[in-house]
Formats: C-alpha cells, structure tokens, sequence
C-alpha cells in the first residue's frame, strides 16, 4: 500500500514537471489565461458586492464568509487542474483519435495516468491565485478567526477535490459511448459553477439531489465553513462519507467502462 | 502476481519464466481468437442523420474469426494482409487495448485484457500512425517520463539508451524538439521510448510506414539487431515486402479476419510468386508496339516498357532487352507484397459482415 503511494507519487511528481516544462513553451497563452481568470474571479465579487449592499447574510453567510466561500471555489478549481482536471478535458481527443491506447498498455492505472497526463499550473492559475486572496482577504476580515482551523480547512479542501475526482470520473466513463466528451465536460463545469453557491440556500429535495447526485453544495461550502467556524460535524461526516462514496463509485464505473472502449483503427 | 492456470509456466525470480514437463517454450498462445464489432449503418444525407436518431441498423463485423497460432521466445514473425484484414485489432487484443467477443489468449503467462501490471512490464506496442512522444519537448523528456511509468532502473535506463541511441544514430537529436524531428528520425525516438523497460514481446504496427528507404533500411536493421541481442519475441505487421523480407522466416497471412497461411516466408513467395518485374526507360523513342519476340509484356509506350517475367527467365531477358534496345535506365523489381496477397487472397472465399436488424 505504501509501496503503491510512493510509486504515484513520484509518476505524478514526473508528470508535473513534463507538464511544466511543456507550459513553459507557451508563455503568451500563460499570461492571457491568468489575466481571463482574475477578470471573472472580480466579476464575481461585485456581484456579491452589489448583492450584500441590500442584505445582510445570504444563507447566514455574511459577506466576507461568502469571500472565503468563492475564494475557495478558485483554489479547488487550480487544485483540481494541478491534480486531473486537463486529463478529462481531453479524454475526448484521447477516445477518439485512440491515444487512449497508451494508457491502457502501461502499467499504470488508466484512471491515475488520464488524471496525472495533462496536470497544468498555469491553465486556473489566475483563479487559484485571486481565490486564496480572497481567502485570506475574507479570513482577515472574520470576527471569529481562529489558526487552528486552517490545517482543518486545508485536509476538506483534498477531501472536496476527492469528490470532484470521483464525479468526473462518473460522468466521463460515459465517453466510451459517447465518444465526444465536449457535453459531458459541460455537465461538471456547470456542477463546479453551482459550488460557489451556501449548502444553506438547499432545502428538501433540492438538498438531497445537490448532496447525493451532484455533490456540489459540499466543495466549498464544506472547507470554507470549516474556516468561517460555522461546520458542525455532521457536515463534517457527511462530506468524507460523500468522498468515500463517489470515489468508490467513480472507480468501479470507469474501470467497467473500459471494456467499451473501441480504439481507433490506424 | 496471478497467472492464468492455463499457462504451462510458473513464474520465477527475477520475472524469468521456468518450463515445466516437456512443453515447448512458447510465449504467445492463441486459441480460437474472435472479435465482432457492432456498428450502425446511417443512411446518408440529413434525413437519413434524421432516421438514425430513432432507428438504427446494427452491422456486425467480424473484425478476427477463430485465429490460432503460437510464437515461441524469440520468433520474429511478420503479419501480411490487406487494410481492415485485421492485424491491428488482433494485436490491440494481444496487448489488452481489446476485449476479444471470444477466444483465448496467453502472452508471457498472463491474459493480455486483464491487463496485468506485470504484463505490461513486459511488453511493448508501437504504432506506426501513432505518436506517444512529447510533441514540444525533446525526445530525452519522453524518455525520462517512461522510465518512470515502467519504474525503470536509473543504471539500467542509461545503459539502455546509450546502447539504442548508439545503434540508431540518435546523439545529436535528443535534445531537439520532437516537432521539429523528421518522420524517420521520431520513429526511432519511438521506439526507443518504448523499448526502454526491455520488453520480452515487442508488437510493431506498420513501424516503417511513410518513411524513406534509408530511414526504413535503418529501422530494420535494428529491430533485427534488437531481436538477436535480446531475445525479444517479435509480431511485425507491414505493408513493405521488405520489411517481412528482411526481418522474418515465419509469416502469418492474414484475410477477413482468418489466417489463411502460417508458415515460412520462402515458401509463400516460393508458391505463390514465381516472376519479376523489369521496368525500362528508353534512351530514345521506340515503335508504339513491342517487338513479337518479346513475352511478358504488361505495359508499352515509345518511352517506357514493363515486363512481368518468370524469374528464371530474367537473366535471359534483361540481356535481350539490353541488347535489342538503346536503354537509359533498367530496374528489376520484386513483385510488390500487396500482389502477392491479392494472388493468395483471390483463391480465398469472401467473408463480408452479416447484418442483422436491431
């Protein structure tokens, strides 16, 4: 088991700096991604700007909460492009021009080298950047600050990118029918995009549905109320089992879907 | 750790293969081996687009039907056959890419598809028409990066590619960017790349596709050297006669699926090719038709001829032709490979896909 953990680990660390190497290539592009990234990351401020300049708490969350809420959205999307993100992106491409061949002949697991194939720095860079800013920004600002909570925050915050994992991996096993990813890609942008929202605005159904079949309202409510001091345990217990769920679902999907996988004929 | 129960090998240290009673030391195992694609025919044009969202008509084909064959450590055996005959899907089973509908088969010991991480430690693929290389960084890169996915020894690494990169010319080249290598010259990177984990079973697809014949020559030379010096058990398929020429004794011929020879190369082109050809160009504009003396002519103008000859008969003739007619240029060619399996395939009933209604 530890034998395993440090063999991927050093294959990640490899393909990292590959991946940086190769970005390094593109400095141009580098410079408009970051540049794109901070734009809209402020575009999302002031609309919570202008939201709490009539109310107070949205969801019990007052503005400076909702900071570390947003912010934190920013800094599991670069970790996510850090750790995976790319690699389902281009899964498409993989299928269908058979590149995905290679991945199923080395002796890695498919799941790990798609993830680890395309790790980018630079590709959220912008958003991860303006995203621990605003984190820290909003942390400053707390009334209720304690240091203790940031090791806490930063362990859910890997728990929430082992949620965000498992469901990409649930949605892009479908690829192998599918062949085109570019529709499923857009089902977890919008699943990311609806993160940035308090578990709290969820009520009944809706609760359960963002909870269990899009595990959306956990991401960043999660660690960010962990930061703010406003978690409980239950929320606590709940992520990690919904981690633990989607992973193992999420691998047993994909390693099934394989076997539909019909390479390109060359 | 597993190994099939079928396999006649146990496995020893070191990842060597003891033998066990009196088999024979066979690496790869085939029994039976078939793969049916399921595919839906669309009428054409919008309407039909339009029909097939709600109604679709399945065609099954039979990309590989009941192969057999085995390869003993250190074959090296060429696979023939036409576009879609379906060399490439058998040997995207033998490498565990595939899921065969029926069949078995035991590479190394292992079944290829439960793609076994010691398997995979023990083979390697190459694609002609595929590229595993870093497209913007130097081939060293590339090569960094698979010694570590084959978690490959740092001595043995450099031992490795010092020893190809020598036998392949690669010095200068290593740190150019792969985009900016040539055809022939990222072919070898390549293989290189993939042969870095010493592989035991090498599978090459069209390794020498699009290349020219010095880049060609090269690659073989190579695959044969490599094939001495280490033992690899090897299953090449190409279109170039002289690939298969070259580098292996044993053919397999394969066509709609089948195998429809498996045996020595010498025999194949011993039974089914018994002529040449010579092409001419003139030296100064001939008479519009060949001379009634002449056999075996397949084309003729005022400026070129071609003739198809019995090869004991080549002799005879390139000295008549040399003596009758002011030549510029004479060239005595093999006949291309895709004739002699044209030849061999024309005796061969036709298997076209079934179709059934879904």
């Amino acid at each position: 088991m530890k034998n395993t953990f440090t063999r991927y680990f050093t294959l990640y660390r490899s393909f990292l700096s590959h991946n940086l190497k190769n970005e390094m290539m593109y400095r141009a592009n580098f410079a408009i991604n970051v540049g794109m990234d901070i734009f809209f990351m402020l575009v999302n401020v002031f609309f919570f700007k202008i939201l709490y300049g009539n109310i107070d708490t949205v969801g019990g969350w007052t503005f400076y909460q909702t900071l570390i809420l947003v912010g934190s959205v920013g800094v599991i999307r670069e970790l996510a492009y850090l750790t995976f993100r790319k690699g389902f992106l281009e899964l498409g491409e993989y299928v269908r021009t058979g590149n995905f061949d290679v991945m199923l002949t080395s002796p890695v697991a498919t799941s790990a080298h798609l993830a680890f194939r395309h790790v980018s720095l630079t590709d959220s860079f912008g958003e991860g950047l303006m995203g621990l800013v605003l984190v820290g920004y909003g942390f400053a600002h707390l009334d209720a600050a304690t240091w203790i909570s940031i090791p806490f925050y930063l362990l859910m915050l890997f728990n929430s990118l082992a949620i965000y994992y498992g469901f990409c991996l649930l949605v892009n096993g479908l690829v192998f029918w599918l062949v085109k990813s570019q529709e499923l890609n857009t089902v977890v942008y919008y699943f990311m995009n609806t993160a940035r929202y308090p578990r709290e605005i969820y009520h009944g159904l809706g609760k359960g549905l963002f909870t269990f079949l899009i595990p959306s309202s956990l991401i960043a409510t999660t660690p960010a109320a962990i930061l703010v001091g406003r978690a409980d345990s239950g929320l606590v217990l709940l992520s990690l089992g919904v981690a633990a769920g989607f992973l193992t679902l999420g691998l047993l999907f994909w390693n099934w879907s394989i076997h539909f996988y019909s390479s390109a004929s060359s | 750790m597993k190994n099939s129960p079928r396999s006649p090998f146990v496995r020893g240290g070191l990842g060597e293969f003891k033998q066990i009673g009196n088999y024979i030391m066979s690496v790869i195992d085939v029994k039976n081996l078939n793969k049916t694609y399921k595919t839906h025919r669309k009428e054409s044009g919008l309407k039909g687009s339009f029909k097939g969202l709600f109604w679709r008509e399945a065609v099954y084909k039979e990309a590989v039907k009941s192969v057999s064959f085995s390869l003993e450590e250190g074959e090296l055996v060429g696979f023939l056959g036409p576009n879609g005959a379906g060399k490439t899907t058998l040997l995207k089973m033998l490498s565990g890419i595939l899921y065969p509908t029926s069949g078995e088969v035991s590479v190394l010991g292992y079944t290829p598809w439960e793609r076994n991480r010691d398997y995979q430690r023990q083979f390697a693929i190459v694609m002609g028409q595929k590229n595993q290389l870093w497209w913007d960084l130097p081939p060293s890169e590339s090569f960094l990066l698979n010694r570590d996915i084959y978690g490959v020894d740092h001595t043995i690494f450099q031992r490795a590619i010092d020893e190809m990169v020598s036998l392949l010319d690669l010095k200068d080249l290593l740190d150019i960017p792969v985009r900016q290598l040539s055809l022939g010259q990222r072919m070898k990177c390549e293989l290189v790349a993939s042969l870095l984990h010493q592989p035991r079973v090498l599978f090459l697809d069209e390794p020498t596709i699009g290349l020219d014949v010095i880049s060609q020559e090269k690659i073989r030379s190579f695959i044969k050297e490599y094939n001495r010096l280490k033992k690899t058990t090897v299953l090449l398929t190409s279109h170039y006669m002289q690939d298969v020429e070259a580098l292996c004794k044993r053919v397999l011929v394969i066509n709609h699926g089948g195998i429809v020879y498996d045996g020595a190369l010498s025999a194949l082109s011993e039974r089914y090719v018994d002529h040449k050809v010579i092409k001419i160009r003139f030296d100064s504009p001939q008479a519009p038709a060949p001379p009634d003396t002449l056999s075996g002519v397949v084309e003729w103008d005022t400026a070129h001829a071609v003739l198809k000859v019995p090869k004991k008969e080549v002799a005879r003739t390139t000295h008549q032709l040399l003596s009758d007619f002011s030549i510029d240029d004479l060239s005595v060619e093999e006949v291309e490979i895709e004739e002699i399996i044209r030849h061999i395939f024309a005796e061969q009933p036709d298997g076209a896909g079934k179709r059934i209604e879904e």
